[in-house]
């Protein structure tokens, strides 16, 4: 019984990740093939080339859409994570009335399906002129990401004992003070959670993207990438989208493994007193 | 020069318990004063009253004559301990002391340095200031939290049951160890804890709480000799008091087990009560084989059957059943209930020199001094013997 238990375990595990990586080594290799080498029928390039990459970084289209895509990502990060630590502090440590009515209204917003929004908001957004601009992805973003990110913060902030306030206020600081100096960094890892999954909402967002903008002036790379077109009017864009996919997926993996312990602890987090 | 001055303070909670209860105090200059009583009776609320980490339902708080009711707790400028210490975790031993230093902004590194330097040998901490507070034991956490207080020369110490997350033995270690702190630095403190050894030997007065109401404020020997009632003088002494019932029949007082003469002047006062309740310290009674016989003429020698003993080395205590109305036993449940203890059964404890022969299962021979017998009326739990109790200098 042990030994069948160790054996299955990891072939269970391969198969897994087989079948989670295939579409992305999918893309990697697609992105490496030049020209009709995509029609190939095999798995490899026959060529290795960078032809795509180079392609993509060329097309305004792609580097403006990057740029648009990291600074919206991150002005929505920071401000949504500034915003829910000051509002999850004040969940987790005041007493006034209605606390119960922002949370499930926070978590209703959370669970409120984003394409019902965009058609008003695309009206919204015309009429008063936020439509393609970044500030008009940077609220949507933002109003979707706050739920959770507060959820995450004020179970972190509940779990840090009142006496360290109260140790910190009597060594002489004030509220503010003992907040910054002992209550932010003890909830390191919270604010960490709460950001990497704020900017991979924004980073990954299409429908928001595709709908609200227009032009390069905001538009970002996921929405971007259905604009694409080959080097020729008759030519298959599959290679260059394949070479911009993989260009924004590495940023997001790359954050991924280095801080998978963090975001693991972070989403655990008073789950379990530790 | 620190006194603490407290004013008919009042705590009501906004569920309408009243955690203190018209409490008046006086701390003076310099002095260690103990906050005591069983859990629930009000001292940790009083003590975060004083630091300012609870408002002040009613009464006034004054720190060196200044009213600080509305004074927030970094403008007190008091020094606090609390019971799981409170240590930053993410900072280091060093910058857990330096911490109030750091706030107040008017020193430079290099004073920062020199002080916490000087705190961690104080508290032998020289060796753990690069360590974070996970790496270091119970006692060692102790410390730091010790070093932060000294370190800023705060008006005064508060200390919120320091020591009950530790082991007997560094219980023991660190209370010396915050005396002599206190001895030495000569600073007002305010000490909270529910364990009365501690009360005793580190306070110059006790003040003993029950309910929010202040029972008694006295030195640790006044309250040993001389409680106002029957909660004091439950509460303070390892193994408690005993309590027995006594009825007068004239110049005698009937005890279960004995009769014992009742001084004139008490005799007139307690003529026209039936019942009442006597407390005896263990210690008053003695295997009457070993009392002098010089002694053992101011005594009663009585018999009784010795349920189970305990032989300490230094001592040996021995338990003595004794059968009493249900009136009685239900005096001494509330009482025990009071006091966070519980009443098995009506027995005496009887502390005995560690000589005796008395071995458990035998009908022994005991001694008792009357003069040592305390009279409590059992409504009121007022100390009847009160003035007479004369206090050894």
């Amino acid at each position: 019984m042990r030994r069948g238990v160790n054996v299955r375990w990891p072939i269970g595990g391969v198969l897994v990740v087989v079948y989670a990586l295939f579409p992305v080594v999918w893309i990697l290799s697609l992105s490496f093939k030049a020209g009709d080498d995509i029609n190939n029928k095999k798995f490899l390039p026959t060529k290795w080339t960078f032809d795509n990459y180079r392609t993509v970084f060329d097309t305004d289209l792609f580097t403006a859409a990057l740029r648009n895509s990291l600074g919206i990502s991150l002005i929505a990060t920071f401000l949504s994570v500034a915003i829910a630590t000051l509002a999850a502090y004040a969940i987790a440590r005041l007493q006034f009335r209605g606390k119960k009515l922002i949370l499930s209204i926070a978590l209703a917003i959370a669970m409120f399906p984003t394409v019902a929004l965009v058609g008003p908001l695309f009206d919204m957004w015309r009429s008063i002129g936020l439509y393609d601009t970044w500030i008009g992805l940077i609220i949507p973003y933002m109003s979707f990401t706050l739920p959770l990110s507060i959820w995450v913060l004020s179970a972190f902030f509940r779990q840090i004992p009142w006496e360290m306030e109260q140790a910190a206020q009597i060594d002489g600081a004030t509220p503010w003070q003992a907040f910054r100096k002992v209550i932010v960094p003890l909830a390191a890892p919270g604010v960490f959670t709460a950001a990497i999954l704020t900017f991979f909402f924004a980073w990954n967002d299409f429908v928001f993207g595709i709908s609200l903008t227009s032009t390069n002036r905001a538009r970002p790379v996921p929405a971007a990438l259905a604009f694409f077109t080959g080097e020729s009017q008759f030519q298959q864009p599959t290679a260059a989208i394949a070479a911009a996919a993989v260009v924004v997926t590495v940023p997001v993996v790359v954050l991924v493994l280095l801080f998978q312990k963090k975001i693991v602890a972070g989403l655990t987090a008073g789950a379990v007193k530790g | 020069m620190t006194t603490i001055n407290l004013d008919s303070l009042v705590k009501r909670f906004a569920d309408g318990t009243t955690a203190v209860d018209d409490v008046t105090l006086d701390i003076d200059d310099g002095e260690f004063m103990i906050l005591v009583g069983p859990s629930g009776c009000g001292k940790s609320t009083l003590l975060r009253m004083i630091a300012g980490l609870e408002d002040i339902t009613s009464g006034d708080l004054r720190i060196e004559g200044e009213v600080v009711n509305d004074k927030a707790p970094r403008e007190r400028n008091l020094a606090m301990v609390f019971q799981n210490y409170a240590l930053y975790p993410h900072l280091s031993v060093f910058e857990n002391i330096a911490f109030p230093l750091r706030l107040q902004k008017r020193f430079k590194d290099e004073e920062i340095r020199a002080k916490v330097n000087d705190a961690a040998q104080t508290l032998e901490l020289t060796e753990l200031l690069e360590r974070k507070p996970s790496q270091l034991s119970g006692g060692q956490r102790q410390r730091v939290a010790m070093g932060r207080a000294i370190v800023r020369e705060a008006k005064a110490f508060l200390f919120d049951e320091p020591l009950s997350n530790l082991d007997a033995k560094l219980r023991g270690q660190m209370r010396a160890e915050i005396a002599r702190l206190q001895r030495r630095m000569g600073i007002t403190t305010v000490y909270v804890t529910h364990d009365q050894v501690e009360a005793m030997t580190l306070g110059d007065r006790v003040a003993v709480l029950r309910k929010g109401v202040l029972q008694q404020v006295a030195t640790p020997r006044e309250l040993y000799q001389q409680p106002v009632n029957m909660f004091v003088a439950g509460f303070i002494g390892s193994p408690p008091m005993n309590f027995v019932p006594a009825t007068i029949e004239g110049e005698m007082a009937e005890l279960p087990f004995a009769s014992v003469p009742l001084p004139a002047e008490l005799a007139q006062g307690a003529r026209d009560r039936n019942l009442l309740l006597a407390g005896i310290r263990p210690e008053a009674f003695e295997d009457a084989a070993l009392v002098d016989d010089r002694d053992r003429g101011s005594g009663v020698t009585f018999h009784a059957t010795v349920d189970v003993t305990e032989w300490l080395g230094n001592e040996q205590f021995a338990y003595v059943p004794f059968d009493a109305s249900s009136e009685v036993r239900q005096h001494l449940r509330d009482l025990a209930r009071e006091l966070d203890s519980e009443a098995m059964r009506t027995q005496l404890v009887v502390s005995l020199d560690s000589a005796t022969e008395i071995k458990e299962g035998q009908d022994a021979e005991l001694w008792l001094d009357p003069s040592r017998m305390m009279l409590f009326d059992p409504a009121t739990g007022e100390n009847l013997t009160l003035a007479r109790t004369p206090v050894a200098a």
